[in-house]
């Protein structure tokens, strides 16, 4: 029996030491033998007694931490983890040894571990060499982009542009092609012809290489549609196999170069060739299907994982989750606080859902999940919300400073919305896409009015780029009336759309297709440019009306919004104490430094600041003592009940008392009768503004108005 | 003869092992062979006529495999955090190694960036950069490729720990 168990530990390459005085580290060698053993300890020799000292480092130091286990009366186990040794003869041995505590028995037990170390080395020397290429990849191509993006930006002699991005592009080590809208025309480097290079029968022309690019992207990417329509970025592997010999794989990153109207000027696109990369990791099967920084399932393990829930023909929800401004995280935070919250957020989401549901990284922020077994929406809503609650916690950066992300889940159901891969997958990516841009949490589940109102989207869009170029956007105005005076002291600027089919559009249906798609900043400077003229032209006239003008919240974010207002005010010859920027409390707290420069050097030209729709946003009201601000608006669903409700009394009258301390005058809106004015006047609010007055109104009635009160 | 442990810490890739090898056998391979646990050598050298010998605890970077064992410091003379010049993110994972590590040891702890054969992406002597300095003991900018400034550490710890 013993001979048996000493062939098995033999056979294990293992020693086992028993432990004579756990205080100096003296042990008999019990059972074992092998060179490696030998070579370990030249010292003794097998039943013989002696004590581990410096001569083995690792293992003297291990002792401290068995020596706690050996105290115990507890049986127990511990582990040094790998080290490796260099013995007398110079061989390296990698060891491990295990202290174990058993029936009151002190062990210490050494493995050679070559066999273990071996793989171990060869997973990680893969994963590593791949995860330092990806970072120098991502570095080279953010470097790239914002050089590239720089020079597109700037106005330029077309030709000169086109020699100096071609100049730029041809030391890139990978291929780029900087292409037109519809990818007709391009410049490659030299990088590109290389790499798509294809051996052509006698006769054929070659494909162009950006044909071969989109091909891939149209063939690969069920996204691909989506991300052309809506002018999207997208980076990801793909595929090409061109017969008889090419199979390369590729890392692409796809950006679109917008113009002022939000319309695709270029298209950039990088490729790299990631061929040796994927090969060494597809020689190791679980790295191969593994997204290496999550380490979660990466998109093709989930394609094939989808393809065998559609083959099982079990019911299923498909969701499809996307970071909202990830990107800008990225920005401010950096690469690496970005990866940390991705590996973050991919833990959350494992643990939110049942071990069942299957949890994939298929994109830069993008992740998919199967939850299989269920066939309800309501069901499938339960799951999204605890996915969305553990999503709601904070998260922290390595500096411990905390914040807040938002995810857009977009949701498809095998049967009933679709019944291939290609299918679900693009209809889960367009529901997503659909609550993008929304800093909230959005679920958008799929349907065909759904798709149908996407469509709708993107057709408004293209009419609001139309009207911006045709001119059709007129600014009306609102009379502000001064309680004390019964005069128009200030009028709201509110732009009016007048399309060539469907007449006067109103804001609310275009502003937030505009604030989508991005238009809003050329729409909000036609807006601001237009109030200038219009205070210009009344100025003129003799009158001192201040322009009220509302800003978005893209627009306050917008970094150049301050010198476009500078630069049109002198350009206008406008004076700044009759321009007021109207801001929602929203805005105020969405970010606060920004918003709190914006502000100061807006006042410090002499223009003044309202908070418009107060009482309906953040209840917060630090920021009203902090922020540079002059006019409280208070909201029309508070006047509205004004006479009848006492608790809109009360609320208006707080807030008129709370404004008044703090030095700030405030407006009332949606005043329309002539109690809810009484009111104001006896609670001593400062002006009003409502259809009690006048609606919103052209420049020339605003003026005809104007010229009545005189 | 005097004995002291110094542990090399930092994220993988760094040229943790490059700088041991180079420092202990004055060789160096181009070829990125990764550290798997730990593996320790020795290297004696003189200083002001003492001799003192080097434990030198060359451990596996810190990185999505691999986590930080704060376990491997006890009994440290002091700790050498390698950064990589090429990588501004190697540079990060060092100082949050070096904070992990505070916490166990309070010895000498020296910063190295290394890789100074290569063009660097981001430098220490940035503003923003430099405050940081002021965590370690020492500090060099070293080429384990070159040998620049190897020898040179390793002396100057030395001598911090004789004297100190």
């Amino acid at each position: 029996m013993t001979s048996l168990l000493n062939k098995v530990i033999n056979a294990l390459e293992q020693i086992i030491l028993e432990v004579i005085d756990p205080t100096t580290g003296t042990v008999r060698w019990v059972e074992g033998e092998g060179d490696w053993a030998k070579d370990l300890f030249p010292q003794a020799g097998n039943q013989q007694v002696f004590t581990i000292n410096e001569e083995t480092p690792f293992l003297f130091d291990f002792l401290y931490d068995a020596k706690l286990l050996w105290k115990e009366n507890e049986n127990g186990r511990l582990r040094s983890g790998l080290w490796t040794e260099t013995t007398l003869n110079n061989t390296e041995l990698h060891l491990e040894a295990i202290a174990i505590k058993q029936q009151q028995h002190n062990i210490l037990v050494i493995t050679n571990q070559r066999e273990d170390f071996k793989v171990q080395q060869k997973t990680k020397q893969v994963a590593r060499e791949v995860l330092l290429s990806y970072d120098r990849l991502f570095l080279k191509n953010e470097y790239l982009h914002t050089r590239l993006l720089s020079i597109l930006n700037q106005p330029s002699e077309q030709s000169h542009i086109l020699t100096t991005l071609a100049k730029v592009i041809e030391n890139a080590e990978f291929a780029v092609f900087i292409a037109s809208s519809d990818f007709n025309t391009n410049i490659e480097n030299t990088a590109a012809l290389s790499l798509f290079e294809e051996q052509t029968f006698h006769g054929s022309e070659p494909t162009r290489p950006i044909n071969i690019i989109l091909n891939l992207m149209k063939n690969q990417l069920p996204e691909y549609e989506r991300i052309i329509a809506t002018h999207s970025s997208w980076d990801g592997e793909l595929c090409w196999i061109s017969p008889p010999s090419t199979l390369k794989w590729l890392k692409v990153a796809f950006y679109p170069v917008l113009n002022k109207l939000h319309e695709v000027e270029n298209w950039i696109i990088f490729a790299n060739d990631i061929s040796t990369v994927k090969h060494l990791v597809q020689r190791n099967e679980k790295l191969a299907m593994q997204d290496m920084l999550t380490e979660l399932p990466n998109r093709y393990a989930f394609l094939q994982t989808l393809e065998k829930h559609i083959i099982s023909a079990q019911a299923f929800y498909l969701l499809y989750i996307d970071i909202n401004e990830f990107r800008r995280h990225n920005e401010f935070y950096g690469h690496e606080e970005g990866d940390k919250l991705l590996v973050e957020l991919s833990k959350r989401i494992s643990s939110a859902v049942k071990s069942t549901d299957y949890v994939a990284r298929v994109g830069g922020d993008e992740f998919a999940i199967i939850l299989a077994n269920i066939d309800n929406q309501a069901s499938c809503e339960l799951a999204i919300q605890r996915i969305i609650e553990s999503i709601n916690k904070p998260f922290h950066t390595k500096k411990a400073n905390s914040f807040h992300i938002s995810i857009s889940v977009g949701v498809a159901n095998y049967p009933n919305d679709a019944q291939g891969v290609d299918e679900l997958m693009k209809f889960v990516d367009l529901s997503a896409y659909n609550g993008k841009k929304n800093k909230k949490n959005t679920v958008q589940f799929y349907s065909q009015s759904m798709k149908d109102a996407s469509q709708h989207l993107i057709i408004v869009e293209q009419e609001l780029r139309q009207a911006i170029t045709n001119n059709e956007f007129e600014l009306y105005l609102q009379p502000i009336i001064d309680i004390k005076t019964n005069c128009i002291n200030k009028a709201e600027a509110l732009i009016r759309w007048n399309h060539p089919e469907k007449g006067l559009v109103s804001p609310d249906s275009f502003i937030p297709v505009a604030e989508r798609s991005g238009l809003i900043i050329t729409i909000g400077e036609w807006v601001i440019n237009r109030s200038c003229q219009i205070s210009k032209q009344l100025s003129k006239l003799g009158f001192d009306i201040k322009i009220s003008m509302n800003l978005s919240p893209s627009q306050v974010a917008d970094s150049n919004l301050f010198t476009y207002l500078k630069d049109c005010i002198q350009n206008n010859q406008v004076t700044p104490y009759l321009l007021e920027l109207e801001v929602t409390e929203d805005v105020l707290v969405d970010d606060y430094s920004v918003v709190e420069t914006l502000l100061s050097n807006a006042r410090a030209m002499g223009m003044s600041v309202s908070v418009d729709d107060f009482g309906t946003g953040y209840s917060s009201l630090s920021y009203l003592k902090k922020l540079p601000l002059d006019y409280l608006k208070i909201d029309r669903t508070f006047i509205k009940e004004i006479v009848a409700d006492d608790n809109d009394k009360a609320i208006v009258k707080a807030v008129i008392a709370m404004a008044h301390n703090l030095n700030l005058c405030v407006t009332a809106e949606g005043v329309e009768t002539q109690e809810q004015l009484s009111f104001l006047v006896d609670n001593a609010c400062n002006s009003v503004q409502g259809y009690m007055f006048s609606r919103p109104i052209s420049v020339n009635y605003f003026i005809k108005l104007l010229n009545e009160q005189l | 003869m005097i004995q002291k442990k110094i542990c090399l810490l930092g994220a993988s890739s760094v040229g943790k092992t490059s700088l041991v090898k180079q420092f202990v056998e004055g060789i160096f391979s181009e070829k990125y062979l990764t550290t798997i646990g730990v593996k320790i050598d020795k290297k004696t050298i003189t200083f002001e006529n003492e001799q003192i010998q080097f434990m030198l605890w060359d451990m596996e970077g810190n990185d999505t495999y691999n986590v930080f064992q704060e376990r491997y410091l006890r009994g440290a003379a002091a700790y050498i955090i390698v950064v990589d010049q090429t990588r501004t993110s190697s540079f990060h994972e060092g100082l949050d190694i070096h904070t992990l590590a505070r916490q166990v040891s309070n010895c000498p702890a020296v910063l190295t960036v290394n890789k100074n054969d290569l063009p660097a992406t981001w430098n220490i002597e940035n503003n923003e950069n430099k405050v940081y300095k002021d965590l370690f003991d020492l500090h060099f900018s070293t080429s384990a490729k070159t040998g620049e400034n190897v020898e040179a550490m390793f002396l100057a710890l030395a001598k911090l720990l004789l004297k100190g």
